[in-house]
């Protein structure tokens, strides 16, 4: 079994691109099986889908332990704990990572044991369509290619996919085109068989009973939120033109996600560490105070811990 | 026959579409919305000829379904979880109306504390309400388990309504190919749906699920309703025959996975089974004689069918998907007094409690599983209720409870 995990933050297509690629293994002949895995969030969330292909019968279900190949569709997603992007990763992995930059760079920035290759794919949908959202029949190429598909049941898999969400035909011979310039440009790494460590009975802990206030779902500490940093989840962030602001304070009231704050100057300042680019605040500034800039990595949200 | 991707949740809507149900009550829940989504378009575009209407409820929605049905529709719907659960004095109605629709639950485990992910304390509180319950393990299974679902149920020896489950997530959102069925060879499997004590003419009043006090008419439909499920164990036989003869699929109500010279079996059901099988293959690799049964039918509870597969090994774990508190594993308990009279009994019978929540079961949990099923069967001696819980989740939550009593602070 070929077993490929991808992650990806909500909206950029992983789900799509996993479907792909499980569309393209089933056309070449192989059984295959895919699952998205996501919970109540929204756009930017991260959130990862799976996708097995083999000869045999598919048995595995749900999360992967053992992936042959990790597919990053977002590197921001490397510094970010939350998108458990480690488990299971060994040295034999394949980790591919949309980014401009050199596996080495990648290589430098992250801790991950597994053999990176790379390739810009969002530039390269921003180069084809003007869009850096548009890339699941990208990554769901590059993954084809580097786990050993060929290009025709890739194309009739993009066309199958795309068309099942409505795109119009020009658009999915674009993104067709477009997708094979992907599988023919990535670099490409032979699958190193994975060694499994034989089965070793895992350990149990007998649960105890605690008291109800430990034992019961129950959240008692105050602004916990604050924890859990949500700045990599933003496409764009909202920033301030300051002579335009008159301190009507809507930005403030509008806020969804209470990171607004006013200074005493009646101006707004914003905590990127948690605003999740919703563009509510640009949307209701009356004086077109905030306006929405494009995250670039390297940029503040990329920063954001 | 073309087969495609497909995911469970799609694999359950064809499953109604090739039944050519004639109406459609539903309220949606995650994680079965995409079911009554598909149903919806298809009832729009004119590829299904029902009728399709969004209730405001569960509640609601099975009090439809179950008065269409009494009118001698066909009729399916579909829902989860919590929303069962509020639809739950109306299943205990359409069963004694033996009204034979056909109801679709996604497993999600109970609020509270709310979750999406899969386990069957929600499926199987409904287990004495008189609807029959197949668990399905895969997604093809899922869409010709309904088939199947329509074909038992309105049998005049059965005439009682059919609770198909599949799991949330690892079937209602997993694609796997599916073998879509012929619609003529449908149509053969399926005959028009002519109930005769059901029906809608004013030519021809009836009261239905009329009043009785005094225990002896009570007593006697209830009895007629036991009756009735019991019947469908035999016509799930001539169903099933039938069903592999046109379209070369054959399911029975348990499902033997390399049982042969199997010493200890593990007992489970639904979509996790899959993994279970795969632990199988492990532990055979490994010189280990086991095999699993998956119970697929749990109304009627197939205690024959169980006893002939489980009669003289040594062992047998039951990996119940679910728990009631203050007694153990629901299946647990149904194994047991399948199999106290049986003169060849297991030397051992062994509870887990697994998969709560969509919690993951690790090849290295089964393997402990069998460790511990062979260590009971050698000693005579059975275990359990085992509440698995790895060492790795314990530190998880102590991590998490440290965060909601406020002791873990943001790094500055």
């Amino acid at each position: 079994m070929y077993a490929v995990r991808f992650h990806g933050r909500g909206g950029q297509g992983a789900k799509t691109a996993s479907r792909i690629l499980g569309t393209a293994a089933f056309l070449s002949g192989y059984q295959a099986q895919d699952s998205p895995i996501y919970g109540a969030e929204r756009r930017g969330a991260p959130v990862s889908a799976f996708t097995r292909f083999g000869r045999e019968p598919i048995r595995e279900r749900g999360g992967m332990a053992h992936p042959d190949l990790v597919v990053v569709a977002d590197a921001s997603l490397l510094e970010d704990p939350a998108a458990r992007l480690s488990d299971g990763i060994t040295e034999q992995t394949i980790l591919f990572v949309n980014s401009p930059l050199h596996a080495e760079q990648i290589r430098a920035q992250s801790a991950l044991p597994g053999r990176i290759t790379t390739l810009g794919v969002t530039e390269i949908a921003l180069q084809h369509f003007g869009q850096r959202e548009a890339i699941s029949a990208l990554l769901g190429a590059v993954a084809a290619r580097l786990a050993g598909l060929q290009q025709e049941p890739l194309r009739q898999a993009i066309a199958r996919e795309l068309g099942d969400l409505g795109v119009a035909p020009p658009i999915i011979e674009r993104n067709q085109t477009v997708a094979l310039m992907c599988y023919e440009s990535v670099q490409v790494m032979a699958r190193e068989s994975v060694a499994l460590p034989a089965t070793i009975a895992t350990t149990f802990h007998t649960p105890v009973y605690e008291s109800p206030s430990r034992g019961t779902a129950r959240i008692s500490a105050t602004g916990n939120s604050v924890l859990r940093e949500t700045g990599g989840w933003r496409t764009f962030r909202p920033v301030l033109v300051a002579d335009k602001c008159n301190g009507c304070w809507l930005c403030f009231v509008y806020c969804p996600d209470g990171v607004i704050s006013m200074n005493t100057d009646d101006r707004p300042v914003i905590d990127y560490d948690h605003c999740k680019g919703c563009q509510i605040c640009v949307h209701e500034c009356p004086t077109h105070a905030l306006v929405a800039e494009r995250e670039q990595e390297g940029g503040v949200a990329w920063t954001a811990r | 026959m073309d087969s495609q991707m497909m995911t469970g949740n799609l694999a359950a809507a064809w499953g109604a579409r090739l039944a050519d149900v004639d109406y459609i009550p539903a309220f949606p829940i995650t994680p079965q919305t995409e079911i009554v989504e598909a149903l919806a378009k298809w009832c729009e575009g004119g590829e299904l000829a029902a009728r399709f209407v969004t209730m405001d409820s569960e509640h609601s929605m099975m009090t439809a379904a179950g008065a269409a049905e009494a009118t001698g529709a066909r009729v399916f719907t579909a829902t989860s979880s919590q929303g069962l659960l509020y639809a739950f004095e109306v299943l205990y109605s359409i069963s004694g109306w033996r009204a034979p629709l056909v109801l679709v639950n996604v497993s999600r485990a109970l609020a509270a504390p709310i979750t999406l992910e899969s386990d069957h304390n929600d499926v199987l509180a409904a287990r004495d309400s008189g609807f029959l319950q197949i668990h399905a393990e895969t997604c093809q299974e899922v869409l010709d388990s309904i088939l199947m679902a329509y074909r038992i149920a309105e049998d005049e020896r059965v005439m009682l309504p059919v609770i198909v489950n599949l799991d949330g997530f690892s079937l209602s959102f997993t694609r796997e190919p599916v073998s879509l069925p012929d619609p003529e060879q449908v149509r053969k499997f399926l005959p028009p749906f002519r109930p005769a004590h059901l029906g809608f003419r004013a030519s021809a009043p009836h009261s239905l699920g009329v009043a009785v006090i005094g225990g002896t008419p009570y007593a006697y439909f209830r009895h007629q309703m036991h009756l009735a499920s019991i019947n469908a164990l035999e016509v799930h036989r001539e169903a099933a025959a039938s069903f592999e003869q046109l379209f070369g699929r054959r399911y029975d109500v348990v499902e033997g996975y390399r049982l042969d010279d199997a010493e200890d079996v593990l007992v489970m059901t639904n979509a996790c089974s899959s993994t279970g099988k795969a632990a199988v293959d492990v532990a055979r690799a490994e010189g280990k004689r086991v095999g699993l049964l998956r119970l697929r039918m749990i109304r009627p509870w197939p205690a024959d069918a169980i006893r002939d597969a489980l009669r003289g090994r040594r062992a047998v774990a039951v990996l119940d998907q679910n728990l009631a508190p203050g007694q153990g594993g629901i299946l647990f308990q149904e194994m047991a007094a399948s199999l106290y009279h049986e003169v060849e009994r297991p030397r051992a019978l062994c509870s887990f409690i697994g998969g709560l929540g969509g919690q993951n079961l690790s090849v290295g949990a089964f393997h402990a599983i069998f460790e511990q099923t062979a260590k009971a069967g050698v000693s005579g001696k059975g275990i359990g209720p085992v509440l698995l819980y790895t060492q790795a989740e314990h530190r998880e939550m102590t991590q998490l409870q440290m965060v909601a009593a406020g002791s873990v602070k943001r790094e500055t």
